[in-house]
């Protein structure tokens, strides 16, 4: 019995550091797919502000109205234009799907020609309204779409993150490769570099301030400095609401007409 | 005059009786210059315009309204004012009611009128106008009835409004070709308002992931009046002494449809309809006032899709009279082909377009490139060209009218 324990003892003093150094060791994949897969709420709805600063410090405004939903296998967003002027009442519609394979549906309405149009998910490198983020920065990028490599770890703003660099397995693709800093524990890319085809740092987003909303981590302000043009977009959800059961009939054509 | 001042003090007293007691009431709007000339040799304006567009939207709960005044000054000092919409909204949990002066548009055609034909047009400047300006509200009761994804709508219009088109001195104007000019009668040109005259339509159409489709029918009248013709002989001579037209709306029976659905990265579009009792001019001597009427297919198919940052559209568009005979003097198919292509630059800020009306049957087309730019946000400057080519056709019939225009916008 006691040759027993003592077999169980230095099985676990063998064992332990090894699982504690995997612990430890959590692969880069591993790290994206828990920030792909933190919980951010069933539903959400919040104000959206980007500031689109240029280089002399001058400001354009753009306000959204923004509703999302998980539906299991999709999510689906909608977004309401409120300003500038030109564009209020123009109203977006997104469906993305868990299955890879599937490309993200949308549609727009646009007041001036009164009717609901379905375009196509392609634009993904688009800049969306003139913002230093292109769609696929806004959207989740799913984690097999890069290899991931753990390449360090740092601590920011008292923040203790480990460094994931992204390569994109589609050579094509607008960048040739990310890094992330990522709060340990927390899953938040507190910050992300992103590097041109020419391998030049072209982007970087900060996370300004996030803050615990019904149990879930919300990223509340971000920026994203585009570094060779010196341009920078602020953007900032305010008034956010998660959880409260917002019906399926709010992602449908009828609001997209109907707007605020 | 007093039509300008009681629209201006209605809407005076309105904005200052909303300041105080609705502060919901959403203003909204523009303000633009809008001018064009000729590129003949004299350089003529085809237009000088100065437009205030003025939208008011309040909801409180699920009842709202929305009234959209405007006034269009022209350099002749003529003002053209009204109501663009005037409508009162009801929501319920699965239906949608409005009801008042509306543009209701249908279709998933880009600037072709198949399946959209609720709104007539106005055509006082040709095709070149803004296409929420080009539609013409109705008065109407539209009643949406909501299934899911799905949705039934039903449009009562109890009273016909039919196309507008240019004034005899305009410049969009074509008189009629005959031998001798023609006089017009316009004693039956309009349809009197009653129950038994009113206009329906109905819809059944679904967005869902794989496609978005739209079924309808309808039973409305043709906004475009058939120019019966009436010649007149000398009893002496036996020739031709004069040519009446008479012009006069026929009752149209419609069903069509439309759908949008995307291949990869294209968006494939396409759109149909069938249409009974529409009339058309005739050289047959036994038809009688000139004209007969023939069932008619109108379709396109259309394709979305991008090249880089440039965005690429284009459609096919065919009519197709059924029945066809030799006497008819439109040809059994029309063909008209649409591209435009679009690209933005300097952060969205700055947009060029090139869009292309083009009819194949008569080589014509009308070319219209158009570049923008945001100064800042909500006041645009807007420079363009309307190219018409050929000599004959719906568009080469405007070849003298090739212009180049700018407008500057102001929205609030």
């Amino acid at each position: 019995m006691i040759r027993k324990i003592q077999v169980v003892i230095l099985a676990t003093l063998i064992v332990l550091p090894v699982l504690s150094f995997a612990m430890d060791k959590i692969s880069g994949q591993q790290i994206i797919e828990n920030v792909y897969n933190r919980q951010t709420g069933n539903d959400q709805q919040a104000d959206l502000t980007m500031s689109l600063i240029n280089s002399r410090g001058e400001q354009r405004i753009r306000t959204i109205r923004q509703f999302t939903k998980d539906f299991g296998e999709m999510n689906k967003k909608i977004m309401f234009f409120k300003s500038p002027a030109d564009v209020r009442n123009t109203s977006f519609m997104n469906w993305s799907y868990d299955d890879e394979s599937k490309d993200d549906d949308q549609w727009i309405y646009l007041p001036t020609l009164k009717k609901v149009k379905r375009i196509s998910s392609d634009s993904k490198n688009d800049y969306f309204m003139g913002s230093d983020f292109t769609y696929d920065d806004l959207g989740d990028r799913h984690p097999s779409a890069d290899k991931h490599k753990l390449i360090g770890s740092e601590t920011i703003n008292g923040e203790e993150c480990t460094i994931v660099e992204s390569i994109p397995n589609d050579e094509e693709y607008m960048y040739s490769r990310t890094v992330t800093w990522i709060i340990k524990d927390k899953w938040i890319g507190l910050k992300k570099d992103f590097y041109d085809e020419d391998e030049e740092l072209l982007k970087t987003l900060h996370v300004k301030k996030y803050e615990e909303i019904s149990g879930y981590q919300i990223i509340l302000s971000t920026e994203m400095h585009n570094i060779q043009k010196d341009h920078r977009t602020l953007m900032q959800l305010s008034n956010v609401i998660i959880d409260t059961g917002i019906s399926d009939t709010q992602f449908s054509d009828r609001m997209m007409k109907r707007g605020l | 005059m007093s039509k300008i001042y009681a629209l201006a003090v209605t809407i005076l007293l309105f904005l200052l009786g909303t300041r105080v007691s609705a502060d919901s009431v959403h203003l909204s709007g523009y303000a633009r210059n809008y001018t064009g000339m000729l590129l003949n040799q004299n350089g003529e304006y085809s237009i000088v315009q100065n437009s205030f567009n003025l939208k008011l939207e309040h909801s409180r709960g699920p009842v709202a309204f929305k009234v959209n005044p405007y006034i269009n000054q022209y350099s002749d000092k003529q003002l053209d004012i009204g109501l663009r919409e005037a409508y009162l909204d009801a929501f319920f949990d699965k239906m949608d009611l409005r009801l008042g002066k509306q543009q209701i548009i249908w279709g998933k055609a880009d600037g072709v009128f198949i399946t959209d034909i609720i709104s007539p047009k106005n055509l006082n400047e040709f095709l070149l106008p803004d296409f929420d300006e080009i539609r013409m509200g109705v008065n109407a009761l539209k009643a949406d009835y909501y299934l899911g994804d799905h949705t039934v709508e039903f449009v009562w219009i109890p009273v016909f409004s039919p196309t507008q088109s240019p004034a005899e001195n305009s410049i969009w104007y074509r008189s009629p070709s005959f031998p001798i000019a023609p006089v017009f009668d316009y004693s039956s040109s309009e349809v009197t308002p009653s129950l038994e005259n009113s206009e329906f339509f109905g819809k059944f159409s679904a967005i869902t992931s794989p496609i978005d489709f739209e079924l309808m029918a309808g039973y409305a009248w043709d906004d475009d009046p058939t120019m019966h013709i009436q010649k007149s002989i000398n009893p002496a001579t036996q020739q031709l002494s004069g040519i009446t037209l008479l012009p006069q709306h026929h009752r149209l029976s419609i069903g069509g449809g439309s759908f949008s659905t995307t291949v990869g990265a294209f968006v494939l579009r396409g759109e149909g309809a069938y249409y009974s009792g529409k009339y058309f001019l005739t050289d047959n001597p036994t038809a009688i006032d000139g004209i007969t009427d023939k069932n008619y297919l109108h379709y396109l198919f259309g394709v979305d899709f991008n090249i880089g940052d440039t965005r690429i559209s284009s459609q096919f568009i065919q009519q197709t009279i059924l029945d066809y005979d030799e006497y008819l003097k439109n040809d059994e198919f029309e063909n008209t082909a649409t591209v435009l292509i679009s690209r933005t630059f300097m952060r969205k800020t700055l947009k060029l377009d090139l869009f292309s009306y083009i009819g194949l049957n008569n080589s014509d087309a009308l070319i219209r490139p158009k570049l923008t730019y945001d100064f800042t946000d909500g006041f645009q400057f807007l420079l363009g060209a309307n190219i018409f080519s050929g000599i004959e056709g719906r568009f080469g019939q405007y070849d003298d009218n090739n212009m180049l225009y700018f407008k500057v916008k102001y929205s609030f």
